[in-house]
């Protein structure tokens, strides 16, 4: 019993690390663009699918130390372009908002059914990264559970730093905070709203290519990637990154323990349970600003 | 705005005339007639009443499982069923609509598409076999309305169109009602400044509510309507498909514009229709039109015609 309880916690922690990379992400595009990320999920499979890619039919030396190297910039340049050509023409409109979430929902069902098009309707499954287990009496660890542990955690510290230390990221900061302030300074907006937006293509596209690793690529499942990322956004506080960071943690375990003790149907269901709390109770979330 | 809508209806009207024989033209135009109640209602709710509702087809397959869960499980005649169902979904719409009239935009999209995804899990799980949903089956033998001797289903096209169409009249009747009175106003002036309309005595949450409640009982008397046509629903009409398929229709229209989504409607089933040979390159490709579509067509056919006619103040 207690050891299986240690194995759900750990199994929460895993999750909940890689959700909270996925949800900085998205918590980072709607504080700074405000634009309301439908296609999220999207993303998430495409990392999943452009790691299988690599691995499997194209075989790529090296293995995940190409992935990501390769993964990286193509995503960056994918989320860049991707913000360009279809959310900026939209901003000069009243009603920009809504026309964001609506051309992202047509984006996802799109990527969906391309994916579905390209590789087939069957879920896939990813090599692990490392093989092999660490046991500590009774409870056994797996290696790649850890090395994935460690590279969400050490992806988000990465970033941390990036937005605090760099020039770049202040201006991102800068322009979450006042974005005609930060036009008066200089910095320039739109490449800034881009970058954003790649940045978190980026975050969601690593935790697919490590969180598919333990389960499957999917290629319907991005729905439920998109709505679990977008609770613990709200959860946590819209456009607040520490937020986020608890909420993820706290879902992740929620779903563990939810899943293990109730079967996984409910995990869903305990979700929005979560949200629509939540949001009655404290509408700004756990750690957002009025 | 009338004008046009009621012209439009009457050539619906007459369609059957000439097409009575087909069954597959039956069908669209029957699909139309309730895509195009379904789109106008989130019209109103979205682009008049401002509220990013994204529960739009929840409340339809809410509409359609009360009333097939009524008909079927309690043997309660289809059209108690239906109005039942209606007033089920009115209810909900209410439950759903009170949290979300103290949210922010987003917010509110964020609600209601929880909504919507609770419902998959909730339908297909033991709790919805509990109340006789069917799981993930489905429920596969509703019975087709049936009053004064005449059946209303699939197999009697017909009767059901007209039927369908008395609905549609009336209900497209309520919704240009509440557009072009006082309420319309109302909600224009809340999207266009809530602080400025409530300071001149708007109540925001009295005007938001009733639209939740008016909008989704008429969704859910269409969704009740779907099922007794087709006979069996799955959890299949909850996928993004669908979904898609309902936006495109108000992105074609203009969002806010409101004959125009009846108009959208026409062109989405039919195009819809003519896709589906395609298989699953048919929601590739509506996915695709979605994102071409909002990109390029900004206030869809309305804010076309609008553009190139000098007659636009008659269109309203």
């Amino acid at each position: 019993m207690i050891f299986e309880i240690i194995d759900v916690i750990i199994s929460g922690l895993i999750n909940g690390s890689v959700y909270a990379l996925m949800a900085v992400g998205l918590t980072l595009v709607y504080g700074v663009t405000k634009a309301f990320n439908f296609a999220y999920g999207s993303f998430y499979n495409m990392g999943g699918y452009f790691a299988w890619m690599l691995l499997i039919p194209l075989g790529l030396i090296g293995g995940y130390f190409s992935v990501f190297f390769v993964a990286i910039p193509v995503f960056f340049v994918v989320g860049f372009l991707l913000e360009k050509v279809l959310v900026s023409p939209l901003r000069k409109y009243d009603d920009w908002e809504m026309k964001v979430m609506m051309l992202t929902l047509g984006l996802s069902l799109f990527m969906d059914f391309g994916y579905q098009a390209v590789f087939g309707p069957r879920i896939k499954s990813l090599p692990g990264m490392i093989e092999g287990t660490i046991e500590l009496g009774q409870v056994v660890l797996f290696n790649q559970d850890i090395v994935i542990f460690i590279l969400s955690v050490g992806g988000m510290i990465c970033f941390g730093w990036l937005l605090t230390n760099t020039r770049t990221g202040m201006a991102v900061q800068a322009v979450a905070q006042n974005p005609a302030g930060a036009k008066i300074v200089g910095i320039p907006k739109d490449f800034v709203f881009a970058a954003t937006f790649a940045i978190s293509t980026i975050m969601v596209g690593l935790g697919g290519i490590l969180l598919c690793q333990k389960n499957f690529i999917d290629p319907m499942g991005s729905t439920n990637i998109m709505i679990k990322a977008w609770v613990i956004t709200a959860f946590g506080g819209m456009g607040s990154i520490s937020g986020s960071l608890y909420a993820a943690f706290i879902l992740g375990m929620l779903e563990a323990f939810v899943g293990w003790h109730f079967g996984m149907i409910y995990v869903q269901i305990a979700t929005l349970t979560l949200l629509l709390v939540t949001l009655a109770v404290r509408p700004q979330g756990l750690m957002g600003r009025e | 705005m009338l004008l046009i809508l009621g012209g439009f209806y009457c050539v619906m009207g007459i369609m059957p005339l000439f097409f009575s024989n087909t069954p597959y033209i039956m069908n669209i135009l029957i699909m139309i007639l309730i895509w195009a109640v379904v789109a106008s209602c989130w019209d109103v709710i979205m682009g008049f009443a401002g509220i990013f509702s994204f529960g739009q087809v929840a409340f339809y397959v809410i509409g359609a499982y009360a009333s097939a869960i009524l008909s079927v499980s309690l043997g309660i005649p289809p059209v108690f069923a239906i109005i039942m169902a209606g007033v089920i979904t009115g209810a909900l719409g209410v439950i759903v609509g009170l949290p979300c009239l103290k949210l922010a935009g987003p917010y509110v999209a964020l609600v209601t598409f929880a909504v919507h995804m609770t419902l998959i899990p909730f339908l297909r799980g033991p709790l919805g076999r509990a109340i006789g949903s069917g799981g993930a089956q489905g429920i596969l033998t509703i019975p087709p309305i049936n009053f004064f001797g005449v059946a209303f289903s699939s197999a009697h096209l017909v009767p059901f169109f007209y039927l369908t169409f008395f609905v549609t009249i009336i209900c497209t009747l309520i919704l240009a009602l509440i557009i072009k009175s006082y309420w319309g106003t109302a909600f224009l002036a809340l999207k266009d400044s809530e602080n400025f309309a409530t300071s001149l005595g708007i109540s925001a949450f009295k005007y938001k509510l009733l639209v939740f409640a008016i909008t989704s009982f008429i969704t859910g008397l269409f969704g009740a309507l779907y099922a007794h046509y087709v006979g069996m629903l799955s959890t299949k009409m909850l996928s993004m498909d669908v979904f898609t398929i309902l936006m495109i229709m108000m992105v074609i229209g203009g969002i806010g514009k409101y004959p125009g989504v009846v108009v959208g409607a026409v062109i989405t089933v039919t195009v819809n229709q003519l896709l589906a040979p395609m298989g699953m390159y048919r929601p590739l490709i509506m996915g695709a039109l979605v994102v071409i579509l909002v990109l390029f067509l900004r206030d869809g056919v309305v804010g076309l015609v609008q553009k190139f006619s000098p007659l636009q103040r008659k269109l309203g």
